[in-house]
């Protein structure tokens, strides 16, 4: 079989080698490069959103756990305010109910002790009148005996003394 | 001794047109390891998915992953289209001087297939010359550093494609002239070993050399194997750094 020189140069053996290698590189990057870069670039794409979602759970979970932290501080703060506000109120409840009673109290006294001037009052005036009662019938058994003007000033104002 | 001829590629038949183009090994060849690199590409790149479930794929991911790596490592960042050329450099080439382990004739001892290349090359290197300093700045980059030095300049200019080429060319051919010189003395060390042995073993040593058994493989792994892909990796590293040298110079 005849065959080339060891060294010889032919034009379309280079221009076939050139296209050769145009058409491989042509090949390599329609089926070996496109679909692999591609497929490189959903995975980093992928990991990029796992990441993005993992980051965006931890912020959100830290918010969370700021706020309930937040709420319950102001929970408890709020109880401290209830308790406070409450025992503020029955104080003062008290205070009114003891000033109330005192009050009440006060007036009772003095309305008894009124009363109790009263009914001395009504029962001295029902004394005197008894004993004007009781001296008129004395004097009229005085009279029947028919003593003297100056004795009987003299019974009535003894008896009176001796009451 | 005297059969041994180291010729070109063996002209296959001859397209009759523009005075008869031959079509030899070389072109058959190409296009067998153009296939192959085809069929390599379409099966590892098949039923690709985000999560690599086939060791195909990962075969397929690390290639491009370090084809790329190369390029963004030895060229800028703004080469990085030139990942495909670079990775059709390595595997055209290490494929073709690879095809002498089968006893193929390798494409890449054809000096017409590395001179196709290194000349792609320089294409891409004054490309880039003149687009980055215009056509002016770049016929005067010739006169630089002093106009006495022109010469010398043209002559290093053109010498690159030509080294490039020569470069890979006698690589592999060296391969090939040792190898069949290998085989050539071990088919005669053969017959002076066994020949004198008498009746049917004596012809059969004639016949059937068994020396070419297992010794050429030890040769091989220098020859074809490791020369094959050193060969090719420089070409690739040269044509990076070559580009990349011209689109930053100046």
């Amino acid at each position: 079989m005849e065959a080339l020189e060891l060294i010889s140069i032919n034009a379309w053996h280079t221009i076939a080698a050139i296209c050769n290698l145009l058409i491989l590189t042509w090949v390599f990057k329609r089926f070996l490069f496109k679909p692999v870069q591609k497929i490189l670039a959903e995975r980093q794409a992928q990991v990029d959103s796992m990441y993005r979602e993992a980051e965006d759970s931890r912020t959100a979970a830290e918010q969370d756990r700021r706020e309930y932290h937040e709420k319950l501080e102001n929970a408890e703060r709020e109880v401290e305010d209830i308790i406070k506000s409450a025992t503020q109120r029955a104080e003062k409840m008290g205070d009114e109910i003891v000033a109330e009673a005192n009050a009440k109290a006060d007036a009772a006294i003095r309305k008894a002790d009124a009363d109790i001037a009263q009914s001395k009052k009504k029962a001295v005036n029902e004394i005197k009148n008894e004993i004007a009662g009781i001296s008129v019938s004395i004097a009229e058994k005085v009279v029947e005996r028919e003593i003297s003007e100056k004795d009987h000033e003299a019974i009535i104002e003894s008896f009176i003394e001796q009451l | 001794m005297d059969n041994i001829s180291i010729t070109g590629a063996k002209i296959l038949f001859e397209i009759p047109v523009f005075g008869g183009i031959p079509i030899t090994e070389t072109q058959v060849n190409s296009w067998i390891v153009m296939a192959i690199l085809t069929l390599l590409c379409i099966f590892l790149t098949r039923n690709l998915s985000v999560k690599p479930t086939t060791k195909r794929q990962i075969v397929a991911e690390w290639i491009v992953e370090k084809v790329t790596g190369l390029v963004k490592a030895n060229m800028s960042e703004k080469f990085s289209h030139y990942t495909p050329f670079i990775a059709a450099i390595l595997g055209l080439s290490a494929m073709s001087s690879l095809l002498s382990l089968l006893g193929m004739y390798p494409p890449t001892a054809d000096l017409n297939t590395v001179a196709g290349w290194a000349i792609l090359v320089f294409v891409l290197i004054t490309y880039y010359k003149i687009k980055t300093s215009g056509f002016l700045g770049y016929l005067k980059g010739y006169t630089q550093p002093i106009p006495v030095l022109t010469p010398f300049n043209i002559l290093s200019e053109f010498s690159t494609p030509i080294s490039m080429a020569f470069r890979h060319f006698g690589n592999v051919v060296s391969g090939v002239v040792i190898s069949t010189m290998l085989y050539a003395a071990l088919a005669s060390f053969s017959v002076v070993l066994f020949g004198w042995l008498p009746g049917i073993f004596g012809q059969l040593a004639e016949w059937f050399p068994i020396l070419q058994i297992g010794i050429p493989a030890v040769f091989s792994i220098y020859f074809d194997i490791f020369s094959s892909c050193m060969q090719a990796f420089i070409f690739s590293m040269l044509t990076m750094l070559y580009v990349s040298g011209a689109a930053e110079s100046d």
